[in-house]
């Protein structure tokens, strides 16, 4: 059997690698993909907590339906607002999202 | 019998306690089906009379509610309290002004969906309000979520604005980042607790932090907190700010200034005092035992509060934006309500909700001048406020009482919420934290008398024409002046009236699920 402990270390990684993705990439997809990993690793959090948990139940699985569903309306969101903003700009990168310093 | 229907056990429940609830959401999704059906011609703002009736009634039923018993549905999914009662009034009373300032300032020009305008302020509204009534990790996630999603989409309303396009993204993606981190500390709590109902998490949370889990639990509490800190906008999460302010519509920013952090300070009280009241810290030397909230991370919400305080306050010392200085202003603002979180004495719910009455409706008070002043100017600059007194000596009048209570000077509401904050920082001994408080509200005066300055002893180049205020914005106003001026002058009033109308500490009792007679 595999023990809990490695299902936490892979959402652990997954969730740190969306982070810094999220944090440091430049393209604007990129960094809304980056997010979804980070959503992905709380999902996988949560089905392993259903199953191995200290007091494993179906709640987590049902958490975790709600949370998909939550990432993917977030996901629309993000994409429609880049797509209004590469309208407006013609741009997807970042950095150059600038102007309002000072 | 009624529990025999098809409906099952939904039938059972006693609906009529989610009233200013369904009240919000009946009305937003009408005036989604009415703007689909409207003529494209006429005039939308309609819809914004209808939505402000629709807040009003939700806001009928909240305060019909005031000093009821705890009542809950849907197994704690939805919980009505004092707690809850306080802070939809709040939510409701801030949503009547943006919807007050959007009628008297929104161009057609500007923002060309004003349906969708108003009804998603509703359904921001409707996130706000489960977010403070609700016991239950899913749903309250689920409030927020519904918040952040309705707010994205307001900043960006102004689809040809290149400044709104690009605010609406940094809130996207910071937004999103922090519902993930939040989620991610949900997460070990569900893990450690099997069960997502706060009451039974704080019942399993004390004896797994007594079992070896206590670091889990350390870490479950700084990720949630670090997550939500993005919606009060305090320290590790306050650099969305300036910039969503800057670019979002002036009543969107006033909304998510007041509406969205007040839901913010809702859901930090409501998960940690909960989930955390029977987590007990013993010292293994001495064997004394210690409350983990109240004395072990009272510690690390201080650190978050006079971090907030101090880059809030020096940061808006440079601005020359007036929405970027009110968004380092929130910041500051964030750290003074942390305080008594951070201090945890009995008036807690008491101080904070007085403080947060009073920066109701300092801060709307101010953004419906600016929403005045900047569609006059065409920008949103300090300077724009240059001369006011001469063009409208009303305004300048308001403008300066809204000010004066957010830098804390007597006779206004501002002055003794924080004066009520700092004493019970005294009180139980925090002097640092009290020190910084002091310190940092002095600086503060720096930058709001530098407002007043520039109304009453600038003259605007552009020369002294008049404003003209709509209507609406005037009944906002003078509702605004009264209550700074009438708790700011009796503030006893309004502490007795939350005292014996709000049983705060009913909080914690666990509610009966009401069913049909």
């Amino acid at each position: 059997m595999i023990p809990a402990s490695s299902y936490l270390l892979v959402a652990l990684i997954l969730f740190c690698v969306g982070l810094y993705g999220a944090l440091t990439k430049r393209h604007a997809i990129i960094v809304l993909l980056s997010i979804e990993l980070m959503f992905n690793a709380v999902n996988i959090n949560l089905v392993a907590f259903a199953k191995y948990g200290l007091f494993a139940n179906m709640t987590g699985q049902i958490f975790s339906l709600f949370s998909i569903t939550v990432a993917a309306a977030e996901a629309a969101v993000g994409l429609a607002i880049l797509i209004s903003l590469y309208r407006n700009r013609s741009t997807v990168h970042v950095d150059e999202m600038d102007l309002m310093k000072r | 019998m009624n529990g025999d229907s098809k409906w099952g056990v939904l039938g059972q429940y006693d609906w009529s306690i989610m009233a200013p609830e369904l009240t919000i959401l009946v009305f937003a999704t009408l005036l989604s089906i009415i703007d689909l059906l409207l003529p494209k011609k006429t005039d939308r703002r309609i819809i914004g009379v209808l939505g402000l009736i629709g807040v009003i009634i939700s806001l009928i039923f909240t305060l019909s509610n005031t000093g009821t018993q705890p009542a809950s549905i849907l197994a704690d999914m939805y919980r009505l309290d004092s707690f809850a009662v306080a802070f939809k009034a709040i939510f409701l009373t801030g949503v009547a002004f943006a919807f007050l300032m959007s009628l008297g300032t929104l161009d057609k020009k500007d923002v060309h969906y004003q349906g969708e305008f108003y009804y998603l302020l509703l359904t921001a509204l409707l996130g706000a309000m489960f977010m403070a009534s609700s016991a239950d990790l899913i749903t309250l996630f689920i409030g927020l979520e519904l918040l952040s999603l309705s707010s994205f989409i307001l900043v960006g309303i102004r689809k040809k604005h290149i400044q709104s396009n690009e605010s609406a993204f940094k809130y996207v993606v910071i937004g999103s980042i922090s519902a993930a981190v939040t989620l991610y500390g949900m997460s070990f709590i569900y893990g450690l607790t099997g069960t997502t109902n706060l009451y039974l998490i704080a019942e399993r949370l004390g004896n797994v932090y007594q079992g070896g889990f206590s670091y889990i639990v350390y870490l479950a509490f700084f990720l949630m907190f670090v997550g939500l800190s993005f919606k009060i906008s305090a320290v590790p999460n306050q650099t969305w700010a300036p910039d969503v302010y800057q670019g979002a519509p002036t009543p969107v920013t006033a909304f998510l200034s007041v509406v969205s952090k007040a839901a913010g300070f809702a859901i930090i009280l409501r998960i940690f005092i909960i989930m955390l009241s029977n987590v007990i810290d013993i010292d293994p030397t001495t064997g004394e035992m210690k409350s983990l909230l109240v004395d072990n991370l009272g510690l690390y919400i201080g650190i978050v509060a006079a971090a907030s305080m101090i880059i809030g306050n020096t940061m808006a010392l440079r601005q020359v934006n007036m929405k970027r200085m009110m968004a380092y202003s929130g910041i500051a603002q964030a750290g003074y309500l942390l305080v008594p979180f951070a201090t945890f004495t009995v008036l807690l719910f008491e101080q904070t909700l007085f403080y947060l009455i009073a920066y109701l409706f300092a801060n709307m008070g101010i953004f419906a001048i600016m929403a005045l002043v900047s569609k006059d100017q065409g920008h949103d600059e300090i300077r724009g406020f240059a001369g006011l007194f001469q063009r409208a000596p009303l305004l300048a009048i308001s403008m300066t009482i809204f000010l004066l209570s957010l830098a804390g000077i007597p006779v206004t509401a501002g002055f003794f919420g924080k004066f009520y904050i700092f004493l019970s920082s005294v009180a139980r001994q925090n002097y640092w934290l009290a020190g910084i408080m002091m310190a940092t509200s002095v600086v503060s005066y720096v930058y709001y008398f530098g407002v007043m300055k520039q109304m009453f002893m600038r003259t605007n180049p552009n020369g002294v024409n008049k404003i003209k205020v709509p209507p609406c914005i005037g009944i906002a106003l003078v509702v605004a002046v009264v209550v700074t001026l009438f708790a700011g002058i009796f503030p006893s009033q309004v502490i007795d009236y939350l005292h014996n109308n709000f049983l705060f500490e009913n909080m914690m009792q666990v509610a009966e699920q009401v069913v049909m007679k």
